[in-house]
């Protein structure tokens, strides 16, 4: 079980595409109201399997071989934060568009954050083990349809409620998939690097000179 | 085989267990999905199926759990031979017993709309494929469902492709709901309404967990209940679960008082967890439960018991409303939606749907409302429409147990209305009027009253689900017929046993101070024990009645919903700051929406409305615009800005339509997130500012089909096309509907060029690759969307 507590606020300003801007007190309340909200109606679920590499599933393209190459393990995880989520950000595309777009920044920074536990835990679980970042399905050449295999491969449909649909998107869309690699000696730990990005041609961070921080 | 004497004629029936335990157990290698075993090892299934009859199972699941056109896609078996040999497989091993095979379906592993994307007509069609192959099982089993919606399409396609009887399970969280907040009363309330044959939960968790979610489910329904738990929780490490079978049928015992009567076990569970439930079973008998809770109409999360006065809201209906027929003929939904919401924040706690209009496809429109309100409001609705093909589409689609508005005394209604009530398991208002009209008397009413509860009940609908409406007459027309409306309904309710309901605001038609008429008809009916009004909501008024009400005849104990409705609202009202001196660029620059609305409205009783709208309001949006785009203000502020410059907008619009009739747009625009792309919130972004600059925005939704824009374009002979696509994979669709829109003739001028300006935005998009799919405009944001549509619509 994953318990959020806490957001980070200067994340979601990011993604709000505001560093460097002050925040007033209207939009440092509705950034109060928004990161509560997301914190109660968020029930982070996660599913992981582990593989011993070599193995033949889900190698697909030349990133994830590299991504993994020298390592004696794969990790295997998908984790989403719940149906809830993307129910009260289209109520609020309704009601409040404004909060919508607040609400979806925290939700974006939320899942992230569920990952990054999911990281510890792998990392306290397999102690001795150096971990490479996650790589999901969509990065580089690794296909995205592979979203739709490493979920039946966890049984997620079924045990967390996480699917796709018929174009590889993951429903509910808070979610995310991914592979990581886990070996015994010091890896060449390969930031998540814009060179493996396929946004890296138009993304609003690196044309700002920043990056994104995954 | 008659299964209702199949399940009188045993104290329990015993279900089997697990068959991916033993097939994971038995160390046996599979293709991507479990179900291909039937094919390639079928004498391995057959054994597990052998070694459950054997351990006294009385119904056997075949292992098509996943055996779906979706899940199957890759295995290379089609759905009929997986399904066939599935089926075959059982029946061989139970030959010579009394053992009954049962088809086993399972969730088709993709999530409907609107979690997902995956329609309610093609979870039909997935169903009816599995149901159709399995036609030589003896009964149909839906388990491990977490939809309310999916396993209703399950339902609907086993009842009109089989004959067969069936049994539905759920699969409960520890916070007693399912991942797409199915809560159990919901599920009982509806299935039992949907005519299953008995119902319950599987898996997730163990038995000992159960009660809450079985005790709760044993409440709405009379049916006999179902539990196959899973066999505790697995361990991480072994896989092992931790209960094992004595302690597992211990922890069943205690659930027998709920009504169970039908016993298995699910994941983790294997035959000896079966000989030891029988073995408890021995000594025990069934204790059939009577639900405890009557009269509830529900969404797939929220009952509402009719246990005293509970308010429908009537304002999604065009009767009358300018606004809302033009939202109808423009394919206004998110107008529709913000009626819905705006009535349950002021009290609503059922919102009636009425979409009938002359010039639009009634029933397609009253499928997309339903549809559209189930998405973001849990209210249960009233779907309310004159024609039963209206009506039959409408329940069809709808999530949960709707109440039907309604049928009346005619031979025609009963015969048309009453059957579609039944088929949906839904409630119904029934009117006090037949082919000679309204009765002048109470005895009159009455007396149909008496013959609609008659018929449904004839059909098998409960009298608890038909609510009378003794029909309210204006009272200026007619003083003396709201004493007989009354008496009616006090009649109705002592001596049939009828819930009531009534549309309270006819009455005071004609008459000044019509809320004061209507406030107090709607005590005087109450006090005769009226059950449903059908009011205005947002009349605070008349729901405080209701409120006020229910605490003086003991209803609201305690007075616990009063206080909640008014302990916060006193407060709110006065503190909120009321700056009556901002001018309109400070609101709009502020996004303060009231003050906005306040001071357009002051400043129209001396300035002309266009002077405002381009002198003021126009570039105070601008500035916003500039500030955006500056990086000094977030996109959250421009939003706030442009919502109130909305506000502003609306009071010109219906000041200007009061004194010339024709509302104010600068041109139409169609947007839409293309087929296959379920992230819309840019486009809706796009949309706000769209509106806000005065431009009429007819909004396709998302994952919308190419030729949905075209047809849209023709038939609204609109010039302007916006499209949004999120993921790399849904460019394609992007492509695909401008090359529709491309190369539609009635789309063309007569030299061959397109009449259609595209501009295209979304996250993966760039300039170029927008170019090069055909588009003619890119868009990098909201407020350049804005500016293209000056550039072009002017």
């Amino acid at each position: 079980m994953i318990k959020l507590e806490k957001l980070n606020r200067n994340e979601a300003v990011r993604y709000l595409g505001g560093s460097g801007i002050a925040l007033n007190y209207r939009m440092d309340r509705l950034m109060d109201e928004c990161e509560k909200e997301i914190i109660a109606k968020s029930s982070p679920k996660y599913l992981y399997v582990e593989r011993d590499l070599p193995f033949e599933e889900l190698m697909q393209g030349e990133d994830i071989k590299n991504h993994l190459d020298g390592c004696e393990k794969a990790i295997v995880m998908c984790a989403t934060l719940g149906a809830e989520i993307d129910k009260i950000i289209r109520i609020n595309q309704i009601s409040d568009m404004a909060k919508a777009v607040v609400l979806d920044s925290f939700a974006s920074v939320a899942i992230e954050q569920v990952c990054a536990k999911f990281d510890e835990i792998i990392a306290e679980k397999y102690e001795g083990y150096f971990q490479t970042f996650r790589f999901s399905p969509g990065y580089g050449d690794y296909p995205i349809e592979l979203q739709k295999s490493v979920l039946s491969m966890l049984d997620a449909p079924r045990k967390i409620g996480l699917a796709t649909n018929e174009n590889s998107l993951l429903t509910p869309t808070k979610s995310v998939t991914a592979v990581m690699g886990l070996s015994k000696t010091p890896i060449d730990r390969k930031k998540r690097g814009c060179a493996v990005c396929n946004m890296r041609d138009r993304c609003k961070f690196r044309r700002n000179g920043e990056h994104c921080g995954f | 085989m008659d299964f209702k004497e199949f399940l009188d004629s045993k104290e329990f029936v015993l279900l089997d267990g697990a068959m991916g335990t033993l097939i994971q157990k038995s160390g046996v290698k599979y293709d991507s999905v479990p179900e291909t075993l039937n094919i390639t090892h079928p004498e391995l299934i057959e054994s597990f199926h052998k070694a459950y009859a054997e351990a006294g199972s009385d119904i056997v699941y075949a292992n098509t759990f996943g055996a779906n056109g979706y899940k199957l896609k890759e295995s290379g078996y089609s759905v009929d031979e997986i399904i066939k040999s599935g089926v075959e497989n059982a029946k061989k091993a139970v030959l010579g017993t009394d053992c009954l095979v049962a088809l086993d379906i399972g969730p088709i592993g993709q999530l409907l709309e609107p979690a997902g994307s995956l329609s309610f007509d093609s979870a039909y069609e997935y169903f009816k494929e599995q149901i159709v192959a399995g036609q030589d099982a003896d009964v149909i089993v839906f388990e491990t469902m977490t939809d309310l919606y999916e396993l209703k399409a399950a339902v609907l396609a086993a009842k009109e492709n089989s004959d067969k009887p069936i049994i539905a399970t759920m699969t409960f969280e520890r916070n007693g709901r399912t991942f797409t907040g199915v809560s159990p009363a919901a599920m009982a309330v509806t299935l039992t309404g949907l005519g299953v044959d008995a119902l319950g939960v599987n898996c997730s968790l163990g038995p000992d967990e159960l009660e809450g979610v079985v005790s709760e489910i044993s409440k709405y329904t009379d049916l006999p209940l179902v539990i196959k738990a899973n066999a505790g929780l697995p361990d991480p490490n072994s896989n092992e679960y931790d209960i094992l079978p004595d302690k597992f049928a211990d922890c069943v015992a205690d659930l027998l008082k709920y009504g169970v009567k039908i016993i298995g076990g699910c994941c983790g569970t294997t035959p000896e967890y079966i000989v030891e439930i029988k073995k408890m079973l021995a000594d025990k008998s069934y204790q059939p439960q009577k639900k405890s809770v009557d009269t509830t109409v529900c969404s797939a999360s929220t009952v509402v018991e009719i246990n005293g006065p509970r308010i429908i809201g009537e304002r999604i209906n065009p009767t009358g409303k300018k606004l809302f027929k033009q939202a109808l003929v423009d394919n206004n939904i998110d107008y529709i939606l913000t009626q819905a919401l705006s009535q349950v924040s002021g009290g609503a706690e059922i919102l009636d749907v009425n979409v009938g209009h002359p010039e639009i496809d009634e029933k397609k429109m009253m499928v997309r409302v339903l549809k559209a309100i189930q998405s973001v409001c849990d209210a249960p609705l009233q779907i309310d429409s004159t024609k039963p093909d209206v009506l039959d589409s409408g329940l069809r689609y709808y999530n949960g147990k709707p109440i039907v508005n309604s049928v009346n005394g005619e031979e025609k209604s009963l015969s048309t209305v009453l059957p579609l009530v039944k088929k949906y398991g839904a409630s119904v208002v029934g009117l006090t009027l037949d082919e000679n009209g309204i009765p002048k008397t109470a005895e009159g009413r009455f007396e149909i009253a008496k013959r609609i509860v008659s018929r449904a009940e004839k059909l098998g609908i409960d009298r608890r689900d038909v609510y009378i409406d003794c029909l309210t007459l204006t009272v200026s027309a007619e003083q003396d017929a709201c004493r007989e409306t009354l008496k009616a309904l006090h009649r109705v309710k002592t001596e049939l046993g009828c819930k009531t309901c009534l549309g309270v605001s006819n009455i005071s038609f004609g008459l000044p101070n019509r809320e004061l008429v209507n406030r107090t008809f709607l005590t005087m009916a109450l006090e005769e024990g009226l059950d449903l009004p059908i009011i205005n909501p947002n009349v605070e008024s008349m729901t405080g009645a209701v409120r006020a009400y229910r605490v003086l005849s003991g209803i609201d104990k305690n007075s616990v919903e009063f206080i909640n409705a008014y302990n916060d609202a006193a407060p709110a009202v006065t503190s909120a700051p009321k700056n009556t001196e901002v001018d309109i660029f400070t609101a709009v620059y502020n996004g303060l929406k009231s003050e906005g609305a306040a001071v357009t409205k002051r400043l129209l009783e001396t300035t002309d409305a266009m002077q405002i709208v381009n002198e003021m309001l126009i570039p105070a949006l601008d500035k916003v615009g500039d500030d955006f785009e500056k990086n000094k203000i977030f996109l959250p502020q421009l939003i706030q800005s442009a919502n109130t410059a909305q506000e502003c907008f609306e009071v010109i619009k219906n000041h200007i339509s009061k004194t010339s009739g024709s509302p104010v747009s600068k041109g139409k625009i169609i947007l839409a997130t293309v087929k296959g792309d379920i992230h819309d919130i840019g486009k809706n972004i796009v949309k706000v500012l769209l509106d806000n600059y005065g431009y009429t925005v007819v909004d396709l939704g998302r994952d919308v089909d190419p030729q949905l824009v075209v047809d849209t374009a023709i038939e609204q002979n609109i010039k302007m096309i916006g499209l949004s696509a999120l993921m790399t994979t849904t460019l394609k669709s992007m492509e695909d509907t401008i090359n529709l829109i491309r190369q539609t003739k009635e789309l063309q001028n007569p030299d061959g060029t397109s009449k259609c300006v595209v501009f295209v935005g979304g996250a993966v998009l760039t300039e170029d690759y927008a170019m090069k799919i055909g588009a003619d405009y890119y868009c990098k944001d909201a407020k350049e969307s804005v500016d293209t549509a000056k550039r072009v619509l002017g």
